[in-house]
């Protein structure tokens, strides 16, 4: 007898756990910039008080940034730990599809009017069911918190944006404000983009 | 495909033993599943893994309706033994799954909760199926560290999951030892290898050898009956366990 032929195909839940990969992978990553954020903006604190008075409102928005890398990372854990839910889920639908599947095969190798196998393909199909729901409700939950997220970059976006009209006012310090803020602007954009691909990903294909 | 053989009837007590699949991928251990039925009721013994439920699934409902399976006898904890616990419990959530104790919390890991498995004690049990009295006989260390083997002492039949299994080539495939001698050169490598104690193989020995047993039934393999019996415990007696070679 050979392997079920479904399952020679992978199911459709094992690219649903590949996509939890991705998305832990973005994860990770914007982890690491909203660290280094965290860096950057200690750095400019530093460099806005040797600047004196020039630089007094860089030194308010690092400490905004700072503030915002902080955020950023408390929002990453928390969606973190949705991912880390969804893989039970998404482990428990691929284990009901799989039995499904050769039970399926078994009811068809022994031929109609087996008693019992309408029930046990009822159950199936309803247990199915229920972990695809609570698939759908977490990947729900994923997309407001990456929505949530977004709407917190687009303030930090702002933000880097304002350090960098700052940045034009810090007389001598001006040259190493600019760079800091342009430094600011582009990791800001790439976190954005790391959101959008978060954005994009469905833990459960329509 | 597999096929369920009537080894024993009386009345509505009988054996199925669901076995030779010439159609299964040559990777996979060709097992033995046997059926212990006595009225409304069923048992099956080590049901086998997950990869060849389909083919025993549909051998046993052609000779009986599952519905009517109460319970699941696993000899020990391997995979070709009960891997497929999960998808007989997809067709019946409220089955039992008998089995020694030691594996309580291992099996789960196949399917199943806490409600599914009824421990057997190291000693054994009786286990209860129609108006039989079934008796879990201890094994352990034969070869795992936690193994029963089913008497059945109304049919005389012994279960005896991995003692008395024999790899048989292909053009060997009858369901029953039609020559002990020839037959017993294809069991010898295993139990050397895989039965690990020789203390426990003696105490085996000499338990199994007070029972009346017509027919020894083994996971793998043919069946032993009559005679030969006696002839394969004497042989195990006398056989050196626990090497890897030789």
């Amino acid at each position: 007898m050979n392997a079920p032929e479904k399952l020679k195909k992978p199911p459709r839940s094992a690219s649903e756990l590949t996509c939890i990969v991705r998305v832990n992978e973005e994860i990770k990553s914007i982890v690491a910039t909203a660290f280094r954020i965290n860096l950057m903006a200690l750095n400019a604190i530093f460099l806005a008080k040797r600047a004196g008075n020039a630089a007094l409102g860089f030194g308010v928005l690092s400490n905004e940034l700072r503030r915002f890398a902080q955020d950023l990372t408390h929002h990453m854990a928390s969606l973190r730990d949705m991912t880390s839910g969804s893989v039970g889920s998404v482990t428990g639908v691929v284990q009901q599809q799989r039995n499904s599947a050769i039970l399926l095969q078994a009811i068809r190798l022994s031929g109609d009017g087996v008693p019992g196998v309408r029930e046990a393909r009822k159950r199936g199909a309803q247990r199915l069911a229920e972990q695809h729901g609570r698939l759908r409700a977490l990947d729900l939950r994923l997309r407001a918190a990456v929505e949530e997220t977004q709407q917190l970059v687009e303030l930090g976006g702002v933000l880097a944006r304002s350090a960098k009209i700052e940045a034009a006012y810090g007389g001598g310090f001006s040259p190493a404000l600019m760079q800091v803020s342009t430094d600011f602007a582009e990791v800001i954009a790439q976190i954005k983009r790391s959101l959008e691909v978060l954005g994009k990903e469905r833990l459960v294909k329509d | 495909m597999k096929q369920a053989h009537c080894i024993y009837q009386n009345d509505d007590h009988r054996w199925l033993a669901i076995a030779r699949d010439a159609s299964k991928p040559g990777y996979l251990i060709d097992t033995n599943e046997y059926l212990v039925m006595d009225g409304e009721q069923a048992l099956l013994c080590d049901p086998g893994g997950i990869e060849i439920f389909p083919a025993v699934f549909s051998a046993l409902s052609a000779e009986c309706d599952p519905t009517k399976l109460a319970g699941i006898f696993a000899s020990h904890q391997d995979p070709d033994i009960i891997s497929s616990l999960a998808l007989w419990l997809e067709f019946k959530p409220d089955l039992k799954c008998y089995t020694s104790w030691l594996w309580q919390s291992f099996l789960p890991h196949f399917g199943g909760s806490e409600s599914t498995f009824v421990p057997i004690p190291d000693p054994g049990m009786t286990i209860r199926l129609g108006s039989l009295e079934l008796q879990a006989i201890p094994a352990h260390y034969l070869h795992s560290s936690g193994n029963h083997h089913l008497y059945d002492p109304k049919a005389k039949i012994l279960f005896s999951g991995d003692v008395g299994a024999a790899l048989l080539p292909p053009d060997q495939g009858g369901l029953y030892v039609e020559d002990f001698s020839r037959h017993i050169r294809h069991a010898e490598g295993f139990h050397k290898r895989w039965m690990g104690s020789d203390r426990a193989k003696r105490d085996w020995c000499e338990r199994v050898s007070r029972l009346e047993i017509d027919m020894m039934v083994p996971q793998h393999g043919a069946i032993y009956q009559g005679p030969d019996v006696q002839r394969f415990i004497n042989w195990f007696a006398a056989l050196e366990v626990g090497v890897l070679r030789g």
